[in-house]
């Protein structure tokens, strides 16, 4: 087959199950389906949104722990209004990720028997911990 | 595929997917009454089932005017309703175990004339369907988009992502391999 057949051919390929398409039945049917199944749009941009708050929390958690394990190198960088402010704005979960960390740095005196029950500290024993250490 | 000049009783598709973005759903049924049979011939002749045909010119409208949002007019919407197809039908594929081509009815292909020139374009479309089933996707619907909708390389490659270039030398190696696979 040379390919001006082959392209001819082409030409026709699908045009007879394309005839035999009910348009107007199929354009009624994706509007029921469009009615009946509800658009993912809403459930993915409260997903995202999701997404993104978790990376915000995760970066700031993230920043607040490595300055605090950090040399202090400016005055002002651990005053403790400041730490206090910091503090005040993360939630249970980035207070509880930041103890752990601290496990691993901080002399055992520092953060003691309450490590093991970290789980259940509510955000304002956890706040109060931190304040000490 | 015409652009036809835009009038009170024939909006462009840009008029029609704003007022469906309005929630005009008669907007979309005039959508799918313009470009469903186009569809159905992309898909049928990418290896769709005939009888699985209509489920999946309906899949593909409901994915498009769902995700219409990320239509910027990159390419006619007959275009990228084209390559929402083509993830429609792959999707498809994996899902049944089958892929079988739909069967080429000499019977529902009969449109009057020759029988023996008939029966010739038959076998041919049979074995160009075939030889589509064995060539990579992109190939398949270069040539789809190329041979059997005619369209412009520079609109193959707006809808796929690719270049023209690249589109042009999809398409030839697909005349290649199906001269091949036909001969």
């Amino acid at each position: 087959m040379n390919e001006e057949k082959l392209i001819q051919a082409a030409k026709q390929l699908g045009a007879s199950a394309a005839e035999r398409l009910d348009v107007e039945a199929t354009a009624r049917k994706v509007l029921e389906r469009l009615r009946e199944q509800p658009a993912p749009r809403t459930i993915w941009t409260r997903t995202m949104w999701l997404r993104i708050a978790a990376a915000v929390v995760l970066v700031v958690g993230g920043v607040f722990a490595v300055a605090r394990v950090t040399p202090e190198r400016g005055s002002g960088a651990h005053h403790p209004d400041l730490i206090a402010d910091e503090l005040r704005d993360l939630s249970t979960d980035d207070l509880r990720t930041l103890l752990t960390s601290f496990d691993q740095i901080i002399d055992e005196s520092v953060v003691p028997d309450s490590t093991a029950d970290l789980p259940e500290l509510d955000t304002q024993a956890l706040r109060e911990l931190l304040k000490e250490g | 595929m015409t652009a036809q000049p835009a009038t009170a009783e024939h909006p462009t598709d840009t008029a029609l997917i704003a007022a469906w973005r309005d929630g005009d759903e008669q907007a979309a049924a005039a959508l799918v009454a313009r470009h469903a049979r186009a569809l159905a011939r992309f898909l049928s002749g990418a290896g769709a089932p005939e009888a699985e045909l209509d489920d999946l010119v309906q899949e593909t409208f409901i994915r498009a005017f769902r995700s219409v949002d990320r239509f910027r007019g990159q390419c006619q919407f007959r275009t990228w309703l084209m390559t929402i197809g083509g993830n429609v039908l792959k999707d498809f594929g994996r899902k049944s175990s089958r892929r079988q081509v739909m069967p080429l009815d000499d019977a529902v292909r009969d449109v009057g004339g020759d029988p023996h020139e008939h029966a010739e374009a038959t076998e041919a479309e049979a074995l160009i369907v075939e030889g589509l089933k064995k060539l990579p996707r992109m190939q398949r619907e270069v040539f789809l988009l190329r041979a059997q909708q005619g369209l412009e390389y520079e609109e193959i490659a707006a809808a796929l992502a690719t270049s023209p270039g690249a589109a042009r030398v999809h398409y030839h190696h697909a005349v290649r391999r199906l001269k091949e696979i036909i001969a």
